[in-house]
């Protein structure tokens, strides 16, 4: 396969192993997200409102009695349409170990990736900060972008945390 | 294979600190004088699990100290040896000493190996059998402080003293009070409030009456407040003149109806004060007495001395520094020498009140070897009990120790953290298919509505049997007290009596590992600062032996847990003064309340000597905030001379709540049932502004602020016309506040979720709650609503 043929002395043995990602799309852009920080994927529920929280933050939900703050991504990075159809679904992420989901529109595929597939973004300040890319991937001549979610959610603009955290 | 061993070393700590509770559980609960063979044997067996996995595992100094008390304890138990207190001294010590092997073991600190040394001597000595104390030497060197009086048969004189609440004071209850104990004998008033004024304030009574104590005790108690009032049946007053002395050749034969107490009633009379038993002298007995002396570290209690000719003791000494208890000469034994009768057995027991009661044996009525102490105001007691100090709780935790030991398991709290929300998940699985069946109404199949009926009782039983699993007695924290009581009250050179009641009051296992702290901490300056010097309490006409209560109770949502004393009392003064050195903002016409909270400030501490007990000014300050931490609060109540009170309030749980689910628009809000006062639907014009921003309402011709939790929500949807919702009145921390909401929906127990633990706080919001259709609702926080009221008002103002 390609992947080992690319593993040359030159490339250092962990770039060799490939990881998964599960990808998902907000609007028309494809994100891919490691795999093992995702805990599971249901569909969208209503949450419980928080009161004054910021407008991405949905609320909260009741995991098998836990209490999981709802993030919808797609308000985060300013989408412009954002509706809750019965196709939405909410990821279960299990970062920092807390448990947070995440709306997105829809999930599409578990895909594995080797380090080096995954390109640099260029450097452009966008809306999204570009510190949460990890880069950029093509696949099947879809760009995905990788993002870094443990970061993303822990981030204080997710204002998921108390600031002491 | 080789097995790792360290891998169960952890099951062995857990175990062997088990096993040691258990053991000076045991020890302190001993009756030296006539041991228990079960109890012996218990303690026997739980030195003996020690040893053996002790050596098991390899921790040889473990094996060897156990060994050695193993032995001796073999001795008693096979009634080679006789029990005495000395050996329960050094039985506690090598506990202590295994403690801190332990803990060593575990990486805590390093154990001193020549005191490990010193005891394991001091062991093996008592195991041969060689060692028995010297007779310490008895003296008469005081005079009887209080002269024990005659009292004529059946009369007896009761000092009551008490401090009337107000209620009663204001009213004819004090009055009418006053008036039955006159009809009940004579009656002297000592000390009574000014008149003019309300009459709250200290009343000290003395009557002399053929009643009992019970013809008055309740109606005492309804005018006066639980420990605000005591009653002393008093030997020690003015009667006519009478000595100490003549009594015991005087009145032979006094019928002695408070021989229940736990005194020896040979033919001669005994007195007993409100708090000392007298020792019963043989005063015509040929032979010398023996006494049977149990000696205390600070030894106190009536010192029976035995007199040659009516003259003191000579060249005895009196060890005690602080010389307090009676020391009654014995009259004339014909044959008694200055020392020899004091030659005798010993008993030693800690830091015990003893007394000496001569033991001739040649007189058939004295049964026990031992002689027992007793204080007076145990009147309710009726047996003798040799510690009655402990008396009051070590016997029932004694008992309920091994049994709970014997038969539990270990499990994580994880495990029962995931089985109570599993079933929480059950439950609301259950609700979904009730709803399911409802909303089928009659074409529901009688047999599956009788199921679904059937499966809500068992989850519903289900899940109050998994909450048990978390609530365990509060008996698991009072039972290290009395330890505590005992080691410090002889460091200190005090004398007290812990009681208390309502150990098995059940609270949350999570709670009961945080409140044993604090409670250390109050019951430690009780101790230190509550309870004065044995001299200082007799000269204040008070028992040397001080008492502090620990009681535990439910009250409403709450469990209450007391921590009194019935010492000195604080000083308002010497805290005023106090806080004004250390530069805080206090004046004279504070509150007794808010002056006594000044205690809890950081650095406070009124002792005018740093002890190592306390004195150092941390403390107080943590025990409030380690409370608050749970969730509960800490008052004080003090009466200068009368004593201290301190009452600590938790919620039972911190994992259930009493709610009441209100809603505003499409939202549901948990308020905690336990600070909602009321609620009310207000007419047009009952809201009233202050400057046209602050809104307040008139309850009760109370103003009080109003919050809309609509507007402090942003919720849309919701009720805007006051007169359409409900008031919800609410009272937090002392300060009240109407909360405006659309509707009541309900009362229900909610399970207690952490916001933070995912996410964060929330302002106004103390947690989240899952309702019975898996929703999330969240739980104000009553007492920020309160507060974000207060504020609002002197902005507005």
């Amino acid at each position: 396969m390609e992947i080992t043929q690319a593993g040359t002395a030159a490339v250092a043995d962990e770039d060799l192993v490939a990881s998964e990602y599960l990808t998902f799309t907000l609007g028309s852009e494809e994100y891919a997200i490691d795999i093992l920080k995702v805990q599971e994927i249901r569909g969208y529920e209503p949450p419980t409102l928080i009161a004054n929280a910021p407008p991405f933050i949905k609320g909260v939900i009741n995991l098998r009695g836990i209490i999981v703050p709802i993030v919808d991504l797609r308000i985060k990075f300013n989408l412009a349409q954002v509706e809750y159809t019965p196709f939405t679904v909410v990821i279960i992420l299990n970062v920092a170990n807390r448990v947070i989901g995440a709306v997105v529109d829809s999930v599409s595929d578990v895909i594995s990736m080797t380090p080096q597939q995954v390109r640099p973004a260029p450097d452009f300040s966008a809306s999204f900060d570009t510190k949460y890319i990890l880069g950029l991937a093509t696949v099947e001549n879809r760009m995905l972008i990788v993002i870094d979610i443990a970061q993303l959610m822990t981030s204080r603009d997710m204002e998921l945390m108390d600031a002491a955290d | 294979m080789a097995i790792d061993m360290s891998q169960f070393y952890q099951v062995f700590f857990e175990e062997s600190a088990e096993h040691l509770a258990t053991m000076e559980s045991l020890l302190l609960g001993l009756d030296v004088g006539n041991p228990d063979p079960e109890e012996l044997n218990a303690i026997f067996r739980a030195a003996h699990s020690i040893k053996g996995s002790a050596g098991t595992f390899g921790f040889t100094d473990l094996s060897e100290t156990t060994h050695i008390l193993e032995n001796l304890l073999d001795r008693i138990r096979k009634q080679e040896l006789e029990l005495r207190a000395d050996m329960v001294d050094a039985f506690l010590e090598a506990g202590d000493l295994l403690k801190s092997m332990l803990a060593a073991h575990q990486g805590q600190g390093a154990v001193d190996g020549a005191v490990a040394e010193a005891l394991r001597q001091r062991l093996r000595r008592l195991s041969a059998g060689g060692e028995v104390p010297v007779a310490p030497p008895v003296t008469a060197a005081d005079p009887p402080p209080v002269a024990p009086p005659v009292a004529p048969p059946g009369i007896r004189v009761f000092d009551i003293q008490f401090v009337p609440t107000a209620a009663s004071a204001a009213g004819d209850g004090v009055t009418h009070f006053v008036d039955d104990l006159k009809r009940l004998g004579t009656l002297a008033v000592h000390g009574k409030p000014d008149p003019g004024g309300d009459q709250v304030g200290f009343w000290h009574l003395r009557l002399t009456t053929e009643a009992g104590q019970d013809a008055f005790e309740e109606q005492l108690d309804f005018i006066a407040d639980a420990g605000a009032w005591r009653i002393a049946l008093d030997t020690s007053c003015d009667a006519d003149g009478a000595q100490a002395f003549g009594l015991f050749d005087g009145s032979p034969g006094t019928p002695e109806d408070e021989a229940g107490y736990g005194f020896f009633d040979p033919p001669a009379r005994v007195v007993e004060d409100d708090s000392f038993g007298f020792f019963e002298p043989l005063p015509t007995h040929p032979a010398p007495p023996k006494l049977v002396v149990i000696e205390a570290d600070e030894a106190y209690g009536l010192f029976e001395p035995v007199a040659a000719k009516h003259e003191p003791v000579s060249g005895a000494q009196n060890e005690e520094a602080e010389g307090y208890g009676f020391f009654v000469p014995l009259p004339a034994a014909p044959a008694a020498g200055s020392e020899a009768p004091v030659a005798g057995q010993v008993v030693e027991e800690g830091d015990g009140f003893g007394f000496f009661v001569p033991v001739s044996p040649a007189v058939p009525v004295q049964p026990a070897p031992v002689a027992t102490a007793v204080t007076g105001v145990q009147k309710e007691s009726p047996t003798p009990q040799p510690m009655p100090r402990e008396s009051a709780t070590k016997p029932r935790a004694a008992a309920s120790a091994p049994a709970a030991s014997d038969s539990s398991i270990r499990v994580s709290v994880e495990k029962v953290d995931q089985l109570i929300n599993l079933v929480g998940e059950l439950v609301i699985t259950q609700a979904m298919l009730q709803q399911c069946a409802i909303q089928l109404q009659d074409s529901a199949p009688e047999r599956l509505v009788s199921g679904l009926a059937q499966l809500e009782r068992n989850t519903r039983d289900l899940q109050e049997s998994v909450m048990s699993i978390r609530m365990l007695p509060i008996s698991f924290v009072f039972s290290r007290f009395p330890r505590v009581v005992r080691d410090l009250s002889g460091k200190l050179g005090k004398q007290v009596e812990l009681r208390t009641s309502g150990e098995t009051t059940e609270l949350d296992k999570s709670l009961i590992e945080r409140i044993t702290d604090p409670l250390t901490h109050l019951i430690r300056n009780s101790l230190d600062h509550g309870i004065e010097s044995p001299e200082k309490r007799v000269a204040a006409g008070k028992s040397p032996v001080g008492t502090i209560t620990l009681k535990a109770y439910h009250q409403g949502g709450n469990i209450v847990i007391e921590v009194g004393d019935d010492g000195a009392g604080l000083n308002r003064q010497k805290i005023l003064a106090k806080a004004r050195e250390r530069g805080l903002q206090v004046s004279e016409q504070m509150s007794d309340g808010d002056v006594f909270n000044l205690i809890f400030e950081a650095g406070f501490s009124t002792a005018d000597q740093v002890t190592d007990v306390s004195g150092r000014g941390v403390g107080m300050d943590v025990v409030r905030r380690n409370i608050q931490a749970m969730g509960g609060r800490v008052d004080i109540e003090s009466m200068a001379g009368i004593g201290t009170r301190m009452t600590v309030r938790l919620p039972l749980t911190l994992a259930i709540l009493d709610g009441m689910s209100v809603a505003v628009g499409d939202h549901t809000y948990i308020l905690p049932l336990a600070s909602v006062v009321e609620s009310l639907q207000p007419k047009e014009g009952d809201i009233k502004t202050l400057s046209n921003l602050a809104r307040v309402i008139q309850v009760r011709g109370e103003y009080l602020p109003v919050v809309v939790l609509r507007e402090l929500f942003n919720l849309e949807g919701a009720v805007a016309d006051f007169t359409q919702g409900i008031m919800v009145i609410l009272e937090a921390d002392g300060s009240k506040a109407a909360l405006f909401v659309d509707a009541l929906v309900g009362q229900h127990q909610v399970v207690i979720k952490s916001l933070e633990a995912n996410y964060r706080r929330v302002p106004c919001v103390s947690g989240a709650t899952i309702m019975g259709d898996g929703h999330v609702a969240l739980i104000l926080d009553v007492s920020a609503l309160a507060g974000r009221a207060k504020s609002n008002l002197p902005k507005a103002a």
